[in-house]
């Protein structure tokens, strides 16, 4: 007995200990509590429209702390980032740069509670339709005097346009830009004679034909249709945007129910049944990825990520992939359902220090850091300057080279897109549209009980309709 | 021990009995078995061919990837220092609670327990925000000491309510016969009572360790900085990197489990007396 | 001064309680109140202006479907997983008790699942039953027990019963051990009386065993329900609440309305009709319990 107390007391003590030392370094989140008034002169002097960008002989010293979230969670475009605060940091002795990086899934989370406790970053990236409720919920600032002094028509006009609200005020800046396209594995077109499909009734019959002859080893294509992610809208949104309609009207409200929708619903389904893996039912962008990565479907949508992913998962497979325009609903059609993602970097309100934040920002596209930045994902970050798409530092890189086609293929389909939902402009309806998984749930319901795809379409526009009610 | 042989034995219900064992152990340990599989196969064997359960070529290139790219060890002293903080705490505030009420409160006793075990029915979720917002206030967002005080508030209820019974079984005469001999009341505690429940204190610190150990909601919304997650968070973040990789979660999850599963057969025989011989008496 | 013995009794008292009721206190009054309190509200997770709406977000709630839904979900999901938890538990620790040879061993590898954190539950099982890459289901087409290989988070059929087996396989090892430790306090001499009396193993069983143990497997399920019905990590790990919204409990469905639609109000409204379904059910349960107790002493 005596023994287990003493046991218990040395415990008690090391713990006391521990905690100590846990208060000890649990460090300053310090200043958020005053948010300072929103409009900020840009801090730093002429940022001249050269690409060597200016900011290294500003007037005065910068100081703050500032806290920057992003989601490039893994390896070099981890690392490049890093380099780049840390150089940033160098140069500016005052300034102390705390980088946190989150999945995309838990990003949201994050920053949503965030919100609601108070506790947000400086800066962060974002996705476009998270800009949308930042905007909304006044959360983050324009950013217009640091586009200016950048020099605005460096930038693509299109991202552009598709972060400025109805104030007229643009509230991000692009960082890269990306299109989804459909990829394919040659090898398996090879296997069955088969061409790359041009259009969505030539895709199917080619994906059947691999998904038959494959028996289960692999499979034409997968539709993915989890709810905890917004594959099957982004599907569906392909095949309506390719005849002309869109999913959200010009007005905001939910659109499933148009001829070109209902048939974009049948298709899915149809390819569902007879070409996917009956697991892609649950599945999220990743596991819809990993199948091609892995060689295990030969059709995807996608952006050039898959390259990277390819490389490396199956780096055998890497000869043998490419990409080509979205297939068209009748042959000879001009493609235009398009998907763009441009991602950019927000600076939130609750900032005490937006001009460190600005001045970073600007840094982070200087030539030595942006090329190398972009890089860290080949062709599938493409820049947001246009003057870096020229740049031969860019231009020069093996993967590029290698993938000069796909790069042409969705450079041309970045300049022809725009995110779902945002056809018309910024809309916080695209948040809804694509975040609460009731298109990914109305595909679900169709399959396990049945339900007939007008009246499942109805009852999911109908929600979403309801939902666009709480943005009131 | 007796009543072993009382029990009528016949071969068929000792062979049932076997069998039936065998079937569950199997199921029980399988999920841990193929995660260590999996972990040690080399990239495209697991997807190559899943059935196959012994791995051709054994790597350890996901444990290389998990500990020196991840730096998932990190993760794993974080969430052994808050678990273990926490357990500590809440041992020590519970017990003096717990005392407490029995010794100089017994008529509310009944009561309290109640109302503690009512606690135990707040649906985590439901308090999700209000803890972020407090912890946004007081500046402990982020902050693994934060993490520890939202775990305080859970475990040190149902740490009452489970130690009020142990308490409740020590004889009020030792603790006389002690003040007779000049004890005062924190000695008492401390030399006499202590000992006599240190086994109920044991199953509750192993209780409330394990709680904090596998705690995910909460690390997940207050914890930002990967250098400060826990493991559950921290693995939950592998599954949205952007390559899926089962090999590496595989290997991560393994380092979770692993000690997790050595613990646990350290103290089985502790955490047995823990529900029956407290709470219920 | 000399202060009274009782009065300084109680002192004591107070000084030895008073770091409890500061950590429930102000740890789990505030938010427990606040909640209530936004659940009037029409609270937005990430806009700060609310205002008072009384009783709409019930009403909103009470007439969603989609809520009863959930309730229904999360009513099957308990008494499914309880019953399997408890029905496995209890035999594999009557088999463990009956054993000779073995005893630790088996314990010790039964216990195994005890020891997951739910995050590596939801990965090792996802990764298991994975319809494309995993083992079970390569597996039962191999042995030719299916055609193709079954889905089982994504066939409408399976999901749920795949859930509650998991659930099954991580908490009966718990329920296992409590009913063994309570199998020690049944006083032996019992047993010998009942077989002189010629009593079968089953009759001991039912009139020896289970009044013995049955307060302490009583309050056993109590604290199970209501683990298993507010268990929020479990469910949301593995299958995020789908497909099509079939294994939706009322925590996701909380969790869903207050951070997907971010109706911070109307989600505390759900979690605490949550908590006041819970006290319903609990106090049956005690009052049962009450009854064993008097019974029994």
């Amino acid at each position: 007995m005596k023994k287990a107390m003493k046991r218990t007391l040395s415990l008690l003590l090391a713990g006391i200990l521990l905690v100590s030392l846990l208060a000890a370094c649990g460090g300053g989140n310090g200043g958020q509590s005053n948010p300072p008034p929103a409009s900020n002169p840009p801090a730093s002097a002429p940022g001249g429209s050269g690409a060597s960008g200016g900011g290294t002989d500003a007037p005065a010293p910068l100081e703050g702390e500032i806290t920057f979230w992003h989601s490039f969670t893994q390896g070099p475009r981890l690392e490049t980032i890093q380099a780049a605060a840390d150089a940033f940091v160098a140069e500016n002795p005052g300034v102390k740069i705390t980088i946190e990086t989150f999945s995309w899934a838990d990003f949201y989370t994050k920053w949503t509670t965030g919100l609601a406790s108070g506790n947000v970053p400086d800066m962060s990236t974002a996705l476009p339709n998270h800009v949308v409720e930042m905007i909304d919920a006044d959360a983050i600032i324009p950013m217009d005097n640091l586009i200016d002094s950048m020099g605005r028509d460096r930038f693509y006009e299109a991202p552009l346009t598709e972060m400025t609200a109805e104030d007229g005020s643009c509230y991000a800046v692009p960082l890269y830009s990306h299109a989804q396209v459909m990829w394919y594995h040659q090898s398996l077109l090879d296997k069955y004679d088969l061409e790359v499909p041009t259009t969505w009734d030539e895709l199917y019959d080619a994906a059947k034909k691999i998904s038959g002859g494959e028996g289960g080893n692999a499979f034409g294509t997968s539709v993915p249709m989890g709810t905890n992610d917004m594959m099957a809208t982004r599907f569906l949104n392909f095949y309506v945007r390719s005849a002309g309609e869109t999913l959200l009207t010009a007005d905001g409200k939910a659109n499933l129910t148009s001829q070109a929708a209902i048939d974009g619903i049948n298709y899915w389904i149809k390819v569902y049944k007879d070409c996917s893996p009956t697991d892609s039912l649950n599945f999220n962008v990743l596991d819809q990825a990993t199948l091609y990565y892995t060689g295990k479907i030969c059709f995807d949508f996608n952006s050039a990520f898959q390259i990277g992913g390819v490389e490396t998962n199956a780096p055998e497979l890497l000869d043998q992939i490419d990409c080509a325009p979205m297939p068209t609903i009748n042959k000879g059609d001009p493609q235009v359902g398009y998907e763009t993602s441009n991602i950019p970097m927000v600076i939130w309100k609750n900032s005490a220090h937006p001009e460190v934040c600005e001045a970073f920002i600007k840094y982070l596209y200087r030539p030595e850091n942006y090329v190398p930045f972009l890089l860290s994902v080949p062709v599938g970050m493409l820049p947001a300057l246009k003057e870096i798409a020229e740049d031969p530092a860019f231009l020069s890189d093996p993967t590029v080279q290698k993938f000069t086609h796909a790069k042409d293929v969705i450079s041309k389909a970045v300049g022809e897109g725009t995110a779902i939902g945002m056809e018309s402009g910024p809309r916080p309806e695209a948040g809804l549209l694509t975040s609460q998984g009731v298109i990914e749930s109305m595909f679900q319901d169709i399959i396990i009980n049945n339900t007939p795809v007008e009246q499942a379409a109805k009852a999911a526009e109908d929600k979403l309709n309801d939902l666009f009610e709480t943005l009131g | 021990m007796k009543n072993k042989r009382l029990l009528k034995r016949g071969w068929f219900g000792d062979t049932v009995s076997y069998i039936y064992l065998t079937i569950l152990a199997l199921i029980a340990i399988f999920p841990m078995a193929w995660v260590l599989l999996t972990s040690v196969k080399g990239k495209g064997e697991m997807t190559g061919d899943p059935t196959s359960i012994l791995p051709k070529v054994l790597t350890l290139d996901n444990y290389r990837t998990v500990i020196e790219q991840l730096n998932f060890g990190n993760n794993i002293a974080n969430s052994i220092m808050v678990a273990l903080s926490t357990t500590v705490i809440a041992i020590l505030v519970s017990a003096l609670g717990a005392y407490g009420v029995v010794r100089f409160f017994p008529r509310f006793g009944k009561i309290m327990t109640r109302v503690l075990i009512t606690t135990y029915m707040f649906p985590p979720i439901l308090l999700a925000v209000p803890y972020s917002i407090i912890m946004g206030k007081v500046g402990l967002m982020n902050n693994r000491l934060g993490l520890v005080i939202v775990y305080l508030s859970f475990s040190v209820p149902y740490a009452i309510w489970l130690l009020v019974g142990f308490f409740q079984t020590v004889p009020l005469e030792i603790e006389e016969a002690a003040r007779v001999d000049g004890a005062n009341k924190i000695q008492v505690f401390g030399r006499v009572v202590l000992p006599i429940v240190a086994p109920g204190l044991v199953a509750v610190a192993i209780y409330t360790f394990i709680n904090a150990w596998n705690e995910f909601l909460y690390s997940l919304i207050l914890m930002n900085s990967s250098e400060k997650m826990t493991v559950a968070v921290a693995l939950k973040s592998l599954e949205g990197q952007e390559v899926l990789d089962w090999g590496v979660m595989m290997a991560a999850s393994a380092m979770v489990v692993i000690p997790s599963v050595i613990f646990f057969m350290l103290i089985q025989k502790k955490i047995a007396g823990g529900l029956a011989s407290g709470s219920v008496k | 001064m000399k202060l009274d013995n009782r009065v300084r009794d109680k002192l004591a008292g107070f000084a030895f309680i008073l770091p409890a009721l500061l950590v429930v206190g102000l740890l789990l009054l505030y938010p427990v109140v606040s909640s209530v309190f936004f659940s009037f509200t029409s609270k937005h997770l990430i806009k700060p202006a609310y205002e008072f709406i009384w009783f709409d977000n019930y009403i909103k709630i009470l007439t969603d479907p989609d809520f009863w839904a959930a309730f229904l979900t999360s009513v099957k999901w308990t008494i499914a997983s309880l019953a399997g938890q408890i029905l496995t538990g209890f035999t594999a620790a009557l088999a463990l008790e009956r054993i000779r040879r073995g005893k630790g061993a088996y314990r010790t590898l039964l216990i195994i699942p005890w020891a997951f954190p739910s995050i590596v539950i939801a990965l090792s099982w996802k990764w298991i039953l994975n319809g494309v890459s995993g083992f079970l289901p390569n597996f039962l087409v191999k042995l030719g027990l299916c055609e193709t290989a079954p889905q089982f988070f994504s066939s409408g059929g399976l999901v749920f019963p795949t859930l509650v087996f998991i659930n099954v396989w991580f908490g009966a090892p718990l329920i296992m051990v409590n009913v063994l430790s309570a199998l020690q306090t049944v006083p032996k001499d019992q047993y010998e009386a009942a077989q002189l009396d010629g009593a079968t193993p089953w009759q001991s069983f039912i009139h020896i065993t289970l009044p013995h143990i049955r307060v302490v497997v009583g309050l056993l399920v109590v604290l199970r329900t209501i683990w298993v019905f507010n268990n929020f990590d479990t469910i949301y790990l593995i299958t995020g609440g789908g497909p099509a919204n079939l294994t939706q409990t009322v925590p996701i469905y909380a969790y869903n309305v207050g951070w997907g639609l971010k109706q911070l109000g109307r989600s505390s409204a759900v979690t605490v009709l949550l908590l006041i379904f819970l006290l319903i059910v609990c106090m049956f349960y005690f009052k049962i319990l009450d009854k064993w107790e008097k019974e029994g002493a």
